[in-house]
């Protein structure tokens, strides 16, 4: 099962957690949004393990952007 | 008349037993033993697990279809394939309509949907709740015109009956078609994970009228509703679970409006400090938190019962008690978008906040909200129209209205989530509380932009005139000073504050509502 993980609003990625390859559990921060003044954490919302991660530090998302895409 | 039997009292006796038992029986042994080996119950099974033992009493069970048409004529649809009656949940009366998928797939005909039709109504006339368990392969389209009128009846009856009695439907079968409008419009909706299926239409029609190739979980199954359209608002596990947490709801509310939901015996102090308050705020107002702890720590012996868990989690809303008192909590989640309200969440919380109005249930906020969302997406999907929900939902609430300002209480989302103005009875705000028209650094900005672009050094001015903003305004001083927060307060105190705050609004709910100028309703903007 592969989940597209896309950014919930617009904003800039502060910092990126996680790298292609990466193990993750479900829960686990791939990277921080800056949006609405806030540090958004964005989680993985499975287990498994990182098959593509778009955005860097720095990357400006629109609502929708694909931001990784994990594969259980 | 030929129906009818003649013979001694005992033939008579024996013909009506015999009569009974069979549609007692639903659709026969081999279909009862095929659902349990899907770990499904029967109709019959579900009302007996739903009710208290020995209470429930039937209505209609002979009733059966009149249309000839296609074979029905020869049709043996036990109990029209939907046993309706009443009887008592936990001591309290309740209407229910089990559908029964073993009795010709559960179809829906003229008569079904009669009998759900009438229960509703016999509901509504006694002040009693009305629960459907929906399992149903759809429409009977053997019967024509006459299927089609009785949903029309069936929407009417329920209509009619929102906002006097709670309505809740349990979705532990398929429910497609227009029929589906049925379940929807009922006050809550349980959805069983396996089980449960909801839509306008099912896979074979979407493909035939539009190409789209899509599953029937995908299309209509418990994410499509509990997570992505926010039509379900509970996801239940199986059968007895979707029943338990359907008993769990109704205990929270009255059997009608003209009634107070049900205060329990509270077994936790009302007046019980939480120190971990004080020190609970990040430094920087950057950084999210987590609010579930914070609402199960205010509540009853940390019960919370949440609505729409899945759905537009940057808001959160859900039913819990304090010294007793059923309550409604409406919320923000800072680690999920920010907190923000976005069209999904004002919709979610308006939804929650009407039905507490309805049935006298108060409510209380917790705020940590930096703004309704912006942008192009939200803006041409009609934030303001669907932000405007929420406005109408607070302003014309009668039930006691209490709001704590925790962190963030910024601009539309200031009365978005409850101040004053817009009808909070009490306003508390922690000294974290931040409560003004806009963030420091956007206002700063805006006022003094000529300044800071002009200045030698734009970057200092700009951070002098955002610290000068934010010292004067970004606290819940000026707010208090004019009287729009009664107080602010020691964290640690916020539950003995609603408390308080309860007992003195008590008798509200007769008092408000009456007093106000006679109108059919507001026009909100739907």
């Amino acid at each position: 099962m592969e989940e597209i993980m896309e950014a919930p609003l617009p904003g800039k990625i502060l910092s990126v957690d996680v790298k292609a390859g990466s193990a993750v559990d479900e829960g686990d921060m791939i990277c921080t949004l800056e949006a609405m003044k806030m540090e958004n954490p964005i989680l993985a919302p499975i287990k498994g393990t990182v098959k593509e991660i778009v955005v860097e530090a720095g990357s400006t998302v629109q609502t929708g952007d694909k931001i990784a895409v994990i594969e259980s | 008349m030929s129906e009818v039997t003649g013979g001694t009292t005992a033939e008579r006796m024996e013909e009506w037993q015999k009569r009974r038992e069979h549609i007692l029986a639903q659709g026969g042994e081999k279909a009862i033993e095929k659902r349990h080996a899907k770990g499904q119950m029967s109709a019959r099974e579900r009302l007996e697990y739903f009710f208290d033992p020995g209470t429930f009493s039937e209505i209609g069970m002979w009733v059966r279809n009149r249309t000839t048409a296609f074979g029905l004529d020869k049709a043996d649809i036990p109990a029209e394939g939907i046993v309706t009656g009443f009887g008592k949940v936990n001591g309290r009366d309740v209407v229910a309509g089990a559908e029964d998928f073993t009795s010709m797939m559960g179809t829906f005909g003229e008569y079904h949907g009669k009998k759900l039709s009438t229960a509703i109504d016999f509901a509504k006339d006694k002040g009693w709740p009305f629960v459907t368990l929906n399992d149903s392969a759809g429409a009977r389209l053997q019967e024509g015109m006459d299927t089609l009128e009785s949903y029309g009846w069936t929407f009417h009856s329920q209509i009619q009956a929102s906002g006097i009695i709670p309505q809740i439907s349990l979705l532990m079968g398929p429910c497609l078609g227009g029929q589906a409008y049925h379940p929807v419009m009922m006050d809550f909706v349980i959805q069983t994970r396996e089980t449960g299926f909801m839509g306008i239409a099912g896979p074979a029609f979407v493909k035939t009228q539009t190409g789209e190739k899509i599953s029937l979980e995908e299309l209509s199954g418990w994410r499509s509703h509990a997570v992505k359209s926010g039509q379900t608002h509970i996801v239940a596990e199986d059968d007895k679970d979707c029943l338990d947490k359907c008993k769990e709801l109704l205990s929270f509310f009255p059997s009608n409006n003209k009634e107070r939901p049900p205060r329990i015996e509270c077994s936790d102090d009302p007046e019980r400090e939480i120190p971990e308050f004080d020190t609970l705020i990040p430094d920087e107002p950057t950084k999210p938190y987590n609010m579930y702890p914070l609402i199960k720590k205010v509540v009853d012996n940390g019960h919370f019962v949440e609505i729409f868990k899945d759905y537009a989690k940057s808001a959160i809303c859900g039913f819990a008690r304090m010294n007793g008192r059923p309550v409604g909590i409406v919320s923000n989640q800072p680690l999920v978008m920010a907190g923000v309200l976005d069209i999904n969440a004002c919709d979610k919380l308006a939804r929650f906040i009407r039905f507490c109005d309805l049935f006298n249930i108060p409510l209380v906020s917790l705020t940590d909200c930096p703004a309704y969302m912006i942008g192009s997406q939200q803006d041409w999907n009609g934030i303001l129209r669907h932000g405007a929900k929420l406005l109408y939902s607070w302003a014309d609430a009668s039930v006691p209205m209490i709001g704590i300002m925790i962190r963030k209480s910024f601009a539309g989302a200031h009365y978005g989530m409850l101040d004053k103005s817009i009808g909070a009875d009490f306003i508390y705000a922690w000294p974290t509380a931040r409560v003004t028209i806009v963030g420091a650094d956007t206002a700063a900005s805006i006022i003094f932009a000529r300044e800071i672009r002009e200045s030698e050094n734009p970057k200092e001015t700009q951070a002098a005139r955002i610290k000068e903003f934010s010292e004067m305004y970004e606290s819940p001083y000026q707010a208090a000073q004019r009287g729009y927060i009664d107080d602010i307060i020691w964290p640690h105190d916020t539950r003995k504050l609603i408390n308080r705050s309860l007992d003195v609004l008590d008798k509200k709910w007769e008092r408000d509502f009456f007093a106000r100028p006679w109108r059919k309703y507001s026009n909100i903007n739907l």
